[in-house]
């Protein structure tokens, strides 16, 4: 069983200029670059790693934040199996905005279950100094909206990143009792089912 | 020949566009031998019915209604506004199931470039009329959006399978009394029609979907686009007047029901259809023009172009006359397109080639404008400058955009020497024009990605007010990008499928075989005009050739064929599925060396403008059939300043930046 190797399909949502594209570079490369473009489109970036013995390939999702771009970012939330809510620490209307992420991604994920859903939340730049949203808050938003886990993170001096997303992993496993569950690598499927026999009258 | 347009487009009732009955409906399937024991379903049951091809507004759709139907008219499902295709489909107790594919609404509805088609069972049967009816009714309307392929086939008479995209067949119609080659013909002036690869009797349907017919009409202003226009005028009469067989039969009595079960009839159109059709599907331009169906037309070679080197600050200078005028200006949009700018010209020449400036303005007026432009951008920049955070408070929109500028400024080209660091001036240029736009444009304001689009201007440019009416003139031919629904990129993606369904549609149907057929992945090279998959001087060079409006129109999408070209071997030896397209286009970004680009676009466009049948819309996107679009013919060009989307043009019309 430990020699399955999972894909896991995770995606990163919230604000514009929260840190979402920051946060997948320094968990998968380890480095962060302030001058980094702002994102336009979609990207993905993949991780291997092992979490309780299971192999899993992350497939990190990341999107652009502005909601012109909607139209674009959401046929990619099929078959996501986590989704990682960021917001930034020092700006209270990404935290508000978290909620309406939420139901964006509800909504064209086509979750069935939304209450079951494991959502992790992120609130990033704890390392600036001005913040604008207490941990206090944002623990409560969590608790209210389905007890999700919540992290601190801080992808310019990577505290709490990798702790982040295998917390991820570990809620889509624990979750689902995955463990033989083996994703082919086509995890987008993103319209049309395959090919049913198909006349009517067969 | 525009007016006629708009008077019928005040119209939207149904339009009658092929109408043929006799044509007969069997609902069981003919290649299922096994199926012979198939409980109750008559194997050889035939329904008799009517063939149309109806026409609202943009949408067309392909219709068979039973003939001794009595469907109530609530029952008549038409396609809708969203362009749904309806199956009725009932078989009283058998209830045969038509494949019931779940629509994902949440992909079509946005990107209503996919649309979905929408089965429905019909739950109850009432038509205890006919007896014949009892057991069967069938009906079907389908948007030939929703059309993937239709097989035609031949068993002493001619029957068609309609598949539709989501790969579910519709029961054969068999043409017991001919009109198969005019159903087809028919549809082919909505749609393309190409033999599939592997099954000559397969015809691919590449429908010009809702939106792309829409994008057609909006291409209709500036184009004598023949085929639409025509059917606009007088769709009654551009389909039956070539066919009075048609019109026969319309004209002849209704087919009694005995008549379900007649002997194959030998059809007098079956040899022609076979012929036509099946092997080469000739294009029959001599008995009606305005159509024509595509089969892997031959592009023939692929001319060889060379390049040359960048225009001189001498080779530019010699253009003026004494009063400052730029001589011939058509020469050298040629030259720059041909080698583009040496560095020093860009200040200068960018602005005619942006239309800032007329090719045709002397010195005197140019100061003059720049004078008056450089005022009227100060102030507007005065406007935002003197909100006091009072009001900023209480305009949450001005707030953020602002608040999203500043964000984005922050990560646009810092490593580029004139936005690297912090406090570098360039960055509160880039900042400050940003939020001029804002003002000069309040409706659109600012979208993510038109930094990236004014950054190289403001670096050439080096002067605020100039940067920022020439940021201006760009953003003219971009505007639809950005805005609200991003029609623009949808135009520009489905353009972008029908070129590469012109020059390989074997690899656009591997793409369509990956979810892939709608090209999100060359959404940033759109919007962006390769912005982020070249290095700096690369995008430079690449928006002055793309400025020229040369060699045709539309030529980024060319410029994406291009890479798509090379890139097209890897993608489908290698069995990319939809993730790995999208990481192997992503990954492109700095790697791609600009002049092979410019020069494989440019025998593209040359290899198309050869091809004698090249599809219409091709045509169209490309602006090649004006008489003065032959490239080859390179001294005749003076071209004309319609534009569709991000080239510009010759500005002989006179206006200087305001959106037009
Ligand atoms: N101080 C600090 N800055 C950060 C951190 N993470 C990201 N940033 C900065 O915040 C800005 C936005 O980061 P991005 O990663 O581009 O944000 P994004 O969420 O991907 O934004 P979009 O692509 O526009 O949706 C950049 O300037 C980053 O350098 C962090 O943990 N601490
Ligand atoms: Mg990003």
């Amino acid at each position: 069983m430990t020699t399955k190797t999972s894909l896991l399909k995770v995606i990163l949502l919230g604000d514009g200029g929260v840190g979402k594209s920051s946060l997948m570079n320094r968990y998968v490369t380890n480095k962060f670059d302030a001058h980094l473009f702002h994102t336009i489109g979609v990207e993905f970036l993949n991780k291997d790693l092992e979490v309780d013995g299971h192999q899993v390939t992350l497939q990190i999702w990341d999107t652009a934040g502005q909601e012109r771009f909607r139209s674009l970012r959401t046929p990619f939330y099929r078959g996501s199996d986590c989704c990682l809510l960021t917001f930034s620490v020092d700006d209270n209307q990404s935290f508000l905005n978290l909620g309406n992420w939420k139901k964006e991604f509800i909504y064209y994920a086509d979750v069935k279950e939304p209450e079951k859903f494991p959502f992790v939340v992120l609130g990033n730049k704890l390392d600036v100094a001005e913040r604008q949203v207490s941990t206090e808050e944002a623990r409560q938003w969590c608790q209210e909206n389905g007890d999700y886990n919540y992290y601190e993170t801080s992808a310019k001096d990577a505290t709490n990143v990798a702790v982040a997303f295998e917390e991820a992993v570990r809620r889509v496993l624990s979750m689902e009792e995955r463990t033989d569950h083996l994703i082919p690598t086509d995890t987008v499927k993103l319209h049309r089912k395959p090919r049913s026999a198909g006349t009517c009258c067969s | 020949m525009v007016t006629s347009l708009s008077s019928m487009a005040a119209e939207p009732e149904l339009k009658v566009i092929f109408e043929h009955d006799g044509v007969f409906l069997h609902p069981t399937s003919d290649d299922d031998e096994e199926d012979d024991e198939d409980e109750g379903v008559d194997r050889d049951l035939l329904v008799s019915g009517i063939l149309r091809i109806l026409q609202r507004d943009s949408e067309v759709v392909v219709e068979f209604r039973p003939q001794e139907d009595t469907v109530d008219p609530s029952n008549m499902l038409c396609a809708g506004k969203d362009s749904s295709s309806v199956v009725q489909w009932s078989q009283g107790s058998e209830e045969v199931a038509v494949s019931q594919l779940e629509t994902q609404h949440s992909y079509e509805t946005e990107w209503d470039m996919l649309n979905a088609v929408t089965f429905r069972k019909r739950q109850t049967v009432s038509t205890d009329g006919a007896p014949s009816m009892e057991r069967n009714c069938c009906f079907f309307s389908i948007n030939v959006c929703d059309l993937q392929s239709i097989t035609v086939k031949d068993e002493g008479w001619t029957f068609l399978i309609l598949t539709l995209k989501d790969s579910s067949s519709l029961p054969p119609l068999h043409f017991h009394q001919g009109g198969s080659r005019t159903f087809l013909e028919t549809l082919q002036r909505f749609t393309l029609l190409t033999q599939s690869e592997g099954d000559e009797s397969c015809l691919v349907v590449s429908a010009p979907n809702k939106a792309l017919s829409q994008s057609f009409e909006n291409l209709l202003d500036d184009h004598n686009y023949g085929l639409v226009h025509k059917l606009r005028r007088d769709p009654y009469v551009t389909t039956f007047g070539g066919f009075s067989k048609v019109t026969n039969y319309i004209m002849g009595t209704l087919r009694g029901s005995e008549e379900t079960q007649r002997p194959p009839l030998q059809d007098e159109n079956r040899a022609e259809l076979l012929c036509d059709v099946i092997p080469g599907l000739e294009i029959n331009r001599q008995e009606e023009p305005g159509f024509e169906v595509i089969t892997r037309v031959d592009l023939g070679e692929r001319p060889q172009v060379t390049r040359s080197d960048p225009l001189t600050s001498e080779e530019w200078s010699q253009q003026q006359d004494a009063e400052g005028r730029m001589m011939d200006s058509t020469r050298l949009r040629h030259a720059i397109f041909r080698g583009g700018l040496s560095h020093a010209v860009r200040k200068e020449a960018w602005k005619f080639l942006l239309g800032f400036f007329q090719w045709d303005s002397t010195l005197e007026d140019r100061k003059l404008l720049q004078r008056d432009k450089t005022d009227e951008y100060f102030r507007m920049k005065l406007q935002w400058k003197s909100v006091s955070e009072e009001q900023e408070r209480r305009n949450s929109r001005l707030r953020d955009f602002k608040s999203l500028i500043e964000k984005d400024v922050n990560r646009t080209d810092r490593t580029n020497h004139f936005y690297e660091g912090v406090d570098n001036p360039g960055l509160v240029l880039l900042h400050d024009i940003l939020m001029t736009y804002v003002m000069y444009d309040f409706d659109l304001g600012y979208v993510q990605g038109m930094s990236d689009l004014l950054s190289p201007i403001l670096l050439v440019m080096e002067n605020e007010a100039d940067a920022f009416w020439c940021f201006v003139c760009f953003m003219d031919h971009m505007h639809q990008n950005f805005e609200e629904k991003m029609q623009g990129m949808k135009t520009q993606l489905k353009q972008l499928s029908m070129l590469l369904r012109l020059l390989d549609l074997k690899f656009l149907n591997y793409l369509e075989s990956q979810d892939s057929g709608v090209l999100y992945f060359c959404f940033r090279w759109l919007l962006l005009r390769f912005k982020r998959e070249l290095c700096f001087q690369d995008v430079l060079r690449l928006w002055e050739v793309m400025w020229t409006g040369l060699p045709c129109e539309n030529f980024h999408l060319l410029l994406c064929c291009a890479v798509l070209d090379s890139e097209k071997q890897t993608i489908m030896e290698k069995q990319y599925g939809f993730n790995e397209i999208l990481k192997h286009i992503n990954e492109l970004s700095m790697k791609l060396d600009v002049e092979e680009i410019l020069q494989k676009a440019e025998s593209i466009c040359l290899q198309i403008q050869s091809c004698k049948d090249r599809p219409s819309p091709v045509s169209v996107i490309l602006g090649l059939d004006s008489a003065d679009a032959d490239w080859s013919n390179v001294s005749s060009s003076h071209r004309p300043t319609t534009s569709t989307n991000g080239h510009l043009n010759d500005s002989s019309s006179g206006q200087s930046p305001q959106r037009s």
